[in-house]
């Protein structure tokens, strides 16, 4: 794919020009449709000292805490891999002392990074938290995971979170056109709030489409072109998770991965094969294909159930009709010229 | 006589009537869904589903693998997001909402993010999710628990019972006036909470069960309903949609991750 600003690039590119060892860095999607392939070429690329925001941290926290690029994560929930006998990633780590950890609720977080994309420093959150062990522990955020404020309006007092503004976002859409103009459609978690909060943006998408397909359908856009660092195109970019009107969950690699992620060994010799094995999301598709044969991913492919087409129409484009007369005044573009004339508008 | 069920659909059918007509409902993963799509289906037709990744009025065709999944259903009336999902909860819109507990007290506040010390955890759970802020504001909640203990003190308060019991949860001026949960389903039986103590007593059992059963797995002396009843034999119809629809709820997760396990084995020598 040509033009589009030289944002369209590859997966290996957009990280290692986007992603920092040190970084903030949040996930952009809430549970389905997980940016997969961006989150391995982190792993491979071997990134370190990440601070992780994620708010529903289970198959990508796994990875990229298995795979020791973040030592502090910011989530309001984690993976338990097989029940009580299991164990997780997340577990292992903070027994190590490798992670910190930052707990809040789902609305929490969300709150965190819509204050921080709208350029607020703090949001109001619901204050019966504060009779929780939420509000009453504190991880290496300190005093400042969350504030107590008078509202100046009620007296009352507010809880309050500091707004987020992570270093880069890797988030995985349906499609986006070349210029990074992005569209996502279905659960919409706090997706757009998490990309849109962050100061560097990388999309990955299942097809990049042309740009009219977009104009004829912003309501699906959920992050601008004008904020957007790089586009990846990605097919089953989100695999093993789902993605909406493309494919699935795959049960099988997820439950691969579930039982190998109750020891650390496990999740170790899972990753050498999938993320570390794989040099891209085509070798992935490949090994997978060789492994298991390709019907497993023809019955997860979405049938189409479309969206009734929003008629973005109007009844004009031009302010000069059929006749070349304009709309309302009713002359032709010589009659209007003349009126000018004669009304001295004209400089010579 | 009605045929025979599962206990498991015994308790999807227990929360399924939790859910009345024209109320809005948010529903978790797992029992919550099954009884969802069950009170749609025969009692509560006009209930809105919501799912707090913002997904709202969706009529569920086979069991969700977690709460943002809309391949679970075919469309759905209105795709809001999760800040927005939960200032209308904050505002008093959701009727009741369902959750799933890891450890319990005796005034159903709720414990799901960690068993043992914060930092260094013996059993790291999930956390809260929308946990504790549902529990807050929705009017009612039906608390689930399969595989938790009741204990007397939580290692971790995630989310808000009835606080110390009594008043304590209304006169922290922190809620809704009247909020709280309202019922704990396990495998065992049901409880409830008193109107006045807000302590947490057993109103039903289910069959094969014995009160000493309940008792054994319970720190502090429970209190037993005068009126101690056990559980109602479901209807063929109640039976008939659970099993269709979600035939692992039916099975329970053991078995069902069994039966899987066993299919995925075969899958693979082939």
């Amino acid at each position: 794919m040509e033009g589009g600003n030289g944002k369209v690039m590859s997966a290996r590119e957009a990280v290692s020009k986007n992603v920092h060892d040190g970084d903030s860095l949040a996930i952009g999607n809430y549970t389905v449709s997980t940016c997969a392939e961006l989150i391995y070429e982190i792993v491979r690329q071997d990134k370190k000292g990440l601070l992780l925001y994620s708010q529903s941290g289970i198959f990508d926290v796994e990875v990229l805490v298995g795979a020791g690029c973040a030592d502090r994560l910011i989530t309001t929930y984690v993976l338990r891999a097989g029940g009580k006998k299991g164990g997780s990633a997340v577990e292992r780590a903070l027994n190590k002392g490798t992670l910190q950890i930052e707990d809040y609720t789902n609305y929490q977080y969300s709150a965190r990074m819509v204050a921080g994309m709208h350029g607020f420093s703090y949001m109001q959150v619901f204050e019966g938290a504060i009779l929780t062990d939420l509000f009453r522990k504190r991880g290496f955020m300190g005093e400042n995971k969350f504030r107590v404020v008078k509202c100046p309006y009620t007296g009352r007092d507010n809880l309050t979170v500091p707004a987020a503004n992570p270093d880069v976002c890797v988030v995985h859409v349906q499609r986006a056109d070349k210029f990074g103009n992005a569209q996502y459609w279905g659960a919409l978690g706090s997706v757009a709030a998490a990309a849109l909060a962050s100061k560097r943006i990388i999309v990955s998408c299942e097809e990049i489409v042309d740009h009219e397909v977009i104009r004829s359908s912003p309501h699906l856009t959920i992050i601008p072109a004008c904020r957007v660092n790089a586009v990846v195109e990605v097919p089953w970019g989100a695999h093993p998770t789902e993605v909406l009107g493309y494919y699935n969950m795959d049960q099988l690699m997820y439950g691969l991965l579930l039982q190998a992620d109750c020891t650390a060994d496990g999740l170790k010799s899972w990753m050498d094969e999938w993320v570390y094995g794989c040099e891209n999301r085509l070798a992935y598709i490949d090994r997978y294909v060789k492994k298991f044969g390709s019907k497993l991913l023809d019955n997860i492919r979405c049938k189409p159930f479309y969206s009734a087409p929003a008629n973005y129409g109007a009844a004009f484009y031009s302010r000069w009709d059929w006749e070349g007369r304009e709309r309302a005044m009713g002359l032709t573009l010589a009659e209007f010229e003349q009126s000018l004339r004669e009304r001295g508008k004209l400089y010579e | 006589m009605s045929k025979p069920y599962t206990l498991q659909e015994l308790l999807v059918i227990a929360a399924a009537k939790e859910i009345h007509d024209y109320e809005n409902v948010i529903l978790g993963i797992g029992l919550p869904v099954a009884a969802g799509a069950l009170a749609k289906a025969l009692y509560a037709p006009h209930a809105t589903l919501m799912m707090e990744s913002g997904i709202m009025d969706f009529e569920p065709l086979v069991p969700l693998n977690h709460i943002a999944d809309a391949h679970s259903c075919r469309g759905f009336s209105y795709a809001t997001d999760l800040f927005s999902t939960f200032t209308m909860t904050y505002r008093g819109f959701i009727d009741v909402c369902f959750l799933g507990v890891g450890q319990i007290d005796k005034y159903g506040n709720v414990n799901t993010t960690v068993i043992g010390d914060y930092n260094k955890p013996a059993l790291r759970l999930p956390g809260s999710g929308g946990a504790c802020d549902f529990l807050s504001y929705a009017r009612r909640t039906v608390l689930t628990m399969m595989g938790g203990t009741f204990v007397e003190k939580l290692d971790y308060v995630t989310s808000p019972g009835y606080l110390d019991g009594g008043g304590s949860r209304d006169e922290s001026g922190l809620f809704p006036m009247g909020s709280g949960p309202t019922m704990l389903l396990t495998t065992k039986g049901v409880f409830c909470f008193d109107r006045e103590t807000k302590e947490m007593y057993l109103a039903r059992i289910h069959p094969r069960v014995s009160v000493d059963d309940v008792k054994k797995d319970i720190p502090w002396d429970l209190k037993i309903a005068a009126d101690l009843q056990e559980s109602i034999h479901p209807t063929d119809d109640e039976i008939d949609f659970i099993r269709r629809f979600a035939p692992a709820v039916s099975a329970g997760r053991e078995l069902a991750l069994e039966l899987t396990l066993r299919n995925l084995e075969q899958l693979l020598k082939r």
